[in-house]
């Protein structure tokens, strides 16, 4: 049989599997009895989800069905188209423009942080020091707003860089602010304030203020973690345990769908279970991150939470909840009896589905081994025996831990070591018995 | 060739490369089109997009952001945005941006944007290839309600359409062969413009595949017939009675209509039940509603019997549950009760009737006498008079008993509007036999009626949709390699070896769906063997055609009638 054929069978999660609607309503039926035990708490929107599946799923499937015989007959699979990508030489542009910016400002920092350590008495003096004033007798008009000099409207210089301007275009640097630039935006606090000496401030032209405004936003924001993006990354790393739990549950619902005993039944309920726990938990973060309060400026938040809630419960209703459920005990037993008599029940399409796969399973060369429940007791101190124990409480642990694949291989190995032991034993007797 | 995979496959990337994180997405007002033909708003959020916003909306520039926020900018490499995100990299809203534009851009204008990062806030810049309106898989549009100015290419629409078909092709990985209508100078002109483009960029269009396919350009003047009839298929019936634009039909129109409903989606990606009757017919669609009805009944254990459209409509309104849970198939009631009550109200179809007779066969004097009727009949719409008249002189322009001019007058006399009368004289102008490269060679007009005229007398189980346009043709004789030389000539030293894989067509002056639905039915046949794909700078119903038509023909002399 083809690769593509058995593809088809095994995938659990898309339910393309089960192949008339009237099928499909039963197991959205099975699917949600079930489910109603596990996921009490989100019964809500699991009640939406019911409905809808009842009724919308199976039009669904027929159409995706009719989707993908018509993909098969017109159209392969589209990879993305070319790109080209400009990053590099715009991080090269970037780059050079900014290194010339980021020296600048430095040597603004550097000049503040010496204005503000200056001495009252003779600070014209000092700060002329600091930076040369630009000579303003060529200077006729102010730079930046081109009003004329003149008895009133008198020429200022920047403390910072020295250039002329008018009073109207000058800003002031409070020695406070002008404190809180220089000091590194961690350390704020740590360092004694010296701002009662002086109440006034520092003339500094818009260009000096741009340039510190910009470093200063840029720092402060890095600094910035609101309490939204924790609970989101806390969100998205609990999507991220589901979808690996998700993973495992369709593999282990596989597995245990063909009739393989490498996974047992109550693992996946109980995997189930914590399906269920975790969908609550998303559930509640993201209720919690809608009902976050909101800074009034920014009312672009309120519509980020609400889609952040919505995203969630849509995951949880189509994504968490269409996981199909597990095969009932009796299900299970006429998926063994398929497998050994080959000759299943065709009226129920799920057996039927299942004989074929069984086929394909024998094809591939996989042979079931019975699982021996019977347990030996330790009455002596065989190496064997201890190893074989130790082996049976690393099942406990994995499986406590959900570490379902860990779960099987150790299953294997103490199927192997049973072997051994037995042969062993026989060996003994047949000694003894000669 | 699936243009809508192709979008996704690269609004997906564009999700992906951005790593996780919350996420808004800001894009102008093409782009919002471009993404909202592909994807819902609830599949967005599946990945992580938040927010969508855009650039040029007159509140952005003053709203806050929200810096712990990624940003996915998606623009096309116009001046105006480029101006608008060197203020926005200026002042970032956002914490940190990811630039991808729609289509090829110079790079003169990324040195100018690097300049505005100053915040360093810019963490990609990329061109991916998504510059038109990807319609259904095999159906693309460009978006422009008209490309012609007084007989010739509208410079801007040229330019957008030049960049829109590129983008297709660098989307599809193809470098086709270029062959356009020879009669027709905006299909040339357009033929050449791409050819540029693809020779410019050779890098880009290095897919090496060249001899396997095919754009052919054709112009709507060729067949005007199609766009002018009514249509019979869900989505072209829609599209003509109720118009479809970027998969919304507006429906504030209907007296009493709900008021969710005064604005319908109607996607084939989101909507099942839309997707399969797609091409369905009238009647079709309607046994599909019932047995979807019929479901819900048996659901619901209700007794009501549902016999007629008005019934499931009430049924609907009686089951506030159900409107709840079925909000698609409410909808879907609501627009199939628009169009059935359109239908009755207008004579539609009788109307069809005569326009599909008018259309695939040649009896003069019985056309005459039925067009006359129905245009005196008071139910007939304005609007579909005169396009019976449209199509009756389309259709007997060389007749010798051609009596276009009876028709106008009781088209007067009932009071038709000046702009419709108008049309009427324009549409030979703009399409014409002058203009139609069929009608050029007598032989081969001649024998085309033939056919048509036996295919009518072989008992057509459908009258209304009798009506096959043009293309289905051009597609049939290019399947088999017969497409001449002489009236689809090559661009560039194209070579002709008669067998495509992958044949783009692009209608200058606008696709229609009826063509779409000839496409979708030749692809069904020939599939895999090839594979078509429909373009146009439109997809038109019969009103905005007459809205080309009138803006083609605009202050040009009238030479042909």
């Amino acid at each position: 049989m083809a690769e593509g054929g058995l593809e088809g069978f095994i995938c659990p999660r898309c339910m393309k599997d089960f192949r008339s609607p009237q099928n499909l309503i039963t197991h959205f039926e099975r699917s949600h009895s079930e489910e109603q035990d596990l996921l009490k708490s989100i019964k809500s929107i699991y009640g939406k989800a019911k409905k809808i599946f009842k009724l919308d799923e199976q039009d669904l499937e027929q159409f995706r069905k009719e989707l993908n015989l018509e993909r098969n007959l017109v159209e392969e699979p589209q990879d993305p188209g070319p790109t080209k990508s400009y990053t590099d030489y715009f991080k090269e542009v970037r780059r050079d423009r900014l290194e010339h910016r980021t020296t600048e400002t430095n040597k603004l920092i550097i000049r503040l942080d010496r204005l503000l350590q200056l001495d009252g008495s003779d600070r014209k003096l000092h700060e002329q020091e600091l930076v040369a004033w630009i000579d303003g007798t060529s200077v006729t008009r102010c730079p930046s707003c081109a009003s004329s000099f003149n008895l009133v409207v008198r020429q200022h210089h920047c403390r910072l860089c020295g250039s002329i301007m008018c009073n109207s275009c000058s800003y002031f640097l409070s020695y406070e602010t002008a404190e809180e630039i220089v000091t590194p935006v961690k350390t704020f606090n740590g360092r004694e304030h010296r701002s009662s000496k002086e109440s006034d401030s520092i003339r500094i032209c818009q260009h000096c203020l741009d340039m510190l405004e910009s470093r200063r936003k840029a720092q402060v924001e890095q600094m910035m973690q609101p309490i939204i993006c924790q609970l989101y990354s806390h969100l998205q790393k609990s999507k991220q345990q589901i979808q690996h739990s998700v993973d495992m549950y369709s593999k282990m619902h596989n597995s245990i769908s063909l009739g393989e005993a490498t996974y047992a039944l109550q693992d996946l309920h109980s995997l189930r279970t914590t399906i269920a726990d975790k969908a609550q938990m998303i559930d509640t973060l993201s209720k919690k991150i809608a009902s976050l309060p909101v800074d009034p400026n920014t009312p672009k938040a309120v519509t980020l939470q609400n889609s952040i809630r919505k995203a969630t419960s849509v995951y949880i209703k189509d994504y968490l909840l269409s996981q199909p459920p597990p095969p009932t005990l009796e299900q299970l037993e006429q998926i063994k009896q398929g497998r050994s008599l080959k000759n299943a029940d065709d009226d129920d399409l799920i057996p039927r589905e299942r004989l074929r796969i069984t086929k394909v399973t024998v094809t591939t060369g996989w042979s079931p081994a019975n699982v021996n429940n019977e347990r030996t007791a330790p009455e002596d101190a065989d190496p064997l025996l201890e190893q074989m124990n130790n082996v049976r409480s690393y099942i406990d642990q994995a499986r406590k831990a959900h570490r379902y694949e860990e779960v099987a291989s150790l299953e294997e190995n103490l199927k192997m070591l049973k072997e051994i032991y037995r042969k062993q034993q026989r060996e003994k007797t047949g000694r003894k018995s000669d | 060739m699936n243009v809508i995979a192709a979008v996704k496959a690269y609004v997906n990337k564009m999700t992906e490369e951005s790593e996780p994180g919350m996420k808004v997405l800001l894009m102008d007002k093409e782009t919002t089109s471009i993404i909202s033909m592909v994807y819902g708003q609830s599949e967005i959020q599946q990945k992580e997009v938040f927010l969508l916003e855009r650039i040029d909306s007159p509140n952005y520039a003053n709203s806050t952001g929200l810096r712990y926020l990624k940003c996915l900018v998606f623009l096309r490499p116009t001046q105006q945005n480029i101006q608008a995100l060197c203020a926005e990299l200026r002042n970032p809203k956002y914490g940190a941006y990811y630039i991808y534009f729609s289509n090829i851009i110079a790079k003169a204008d990324i040195k100018i944007l690097a300049e505005h990062d100053e915040q360093e806030v810019v963490k990609e810049v990329q061109e991916f290839y998504m510059d038109y309106l990807a319609v259904n898989p095999h159906l693309f549009s460009i978006g422009l309600p008209t490309c012609m100015l007084s007989g010739n290419w509208n410079p801007s629409a040229l330019q957008r359409t030049v960049q829109g078909i590129v983008s297709v092709l660098l989307s599809l990985r193809k470098c086709p062969t270029i062959r356009y209508q020879a009669n027709s100078d905006p299909c040339k002109i357009l033929g050449q413009r791409i050819d540029e483009v693809i020779n410019k960029e050779s890098s880009l269009f290095s897919f090496g595949q060249s001899g396997h396919s095919l754009l052919l350009i054709l112009d709507r003047r060729d067949d005007p017939m199609t766009p002018l009839l009514n249509q019979w298929t869900y989505q072209a019936m829609v599209h003509e009675l109720l118009t479809i634009n970027n998969n919304r039909v507006n429906l504030s129109n209907v007296p009493g209509i709900p008021k969710e409903m005064t604005e319908v989606v109607l996607s084939a990606e989101q909507d099942g039940f839309y997707a399969r009757n797609i091409f369905m017919n009238y009647g079709e669609i309607g046994t599909s509603i019932k047995q979807l009805m019929d479901q819900f009944q048996t659901k619901a254990k209700s007794h009501q019997k549902i016999e007629s459209i008005a019934d499931m409509k009430n049924f609907v309104e009686a089951y506030p549950q159900f409107k709840k849970l079925s909000g698609n198939v409410a909808k879907h009631v609501t627009v199939v009760g628009e169009l059935s009550s359109m239908v009755n109200k207008y004579n539609l179809l009788d109307v069809s009737e005569v326009e599909q007779e008018i259309s695939s066969q040649a009896d003069h004097s019985a056309h005459l006498q039925s067009v006359k009727k129905l245009i005196n009949n008071d139910k007939v719409r304005e609007i579909d008079a005169a396009k019976l008249v449209m199509l009756y002189a389309l259709r007997y322009q060389n007749h010798s008993n051609n009596d276009v001019k009876s028709l106008m007058s009781i088209l007067k006399k009932r009071g038709v509007s000046d702009s419709l009368l108008k049309n009427t004289v324009n549409i030979l102008e703009y399409a014409g036999s002058h203009a139609r490269q069929s009608d050029l060679f007598n032989v081969e007009n001649a024998v085309k009626i033939t056919k048509r005229f036996i295919k009518g007398l072989s008992g057509v189980d459908n009258v209304y949709t009798q009506h096959k346009p043009v293309l289905h043709e051009t597609l049939e004789e290019l399947m088999k390699g017969r497409l001449k030389e002489q009236l689809y000539p090559y661009i560039g030293n194209g070579y002709n070896n008669g067998r495509y894989q992958d044949i783009i067509i692009f209608i200058v002056g606008g696709a229609t769906y009826e063509e779409s639905l000839t496409v979708h039915s030749f692809n069904k046949i020939n599939s895999p063997s090839v594979n078509v794909l429909l373009g146009g700078t439109t997809i038109h119903n019969s009103a905005s055609f007459l809205l080309e038509v009138e803006q083609a023909m605009r202050n040009v002399e009238r030479t042909h009638t």
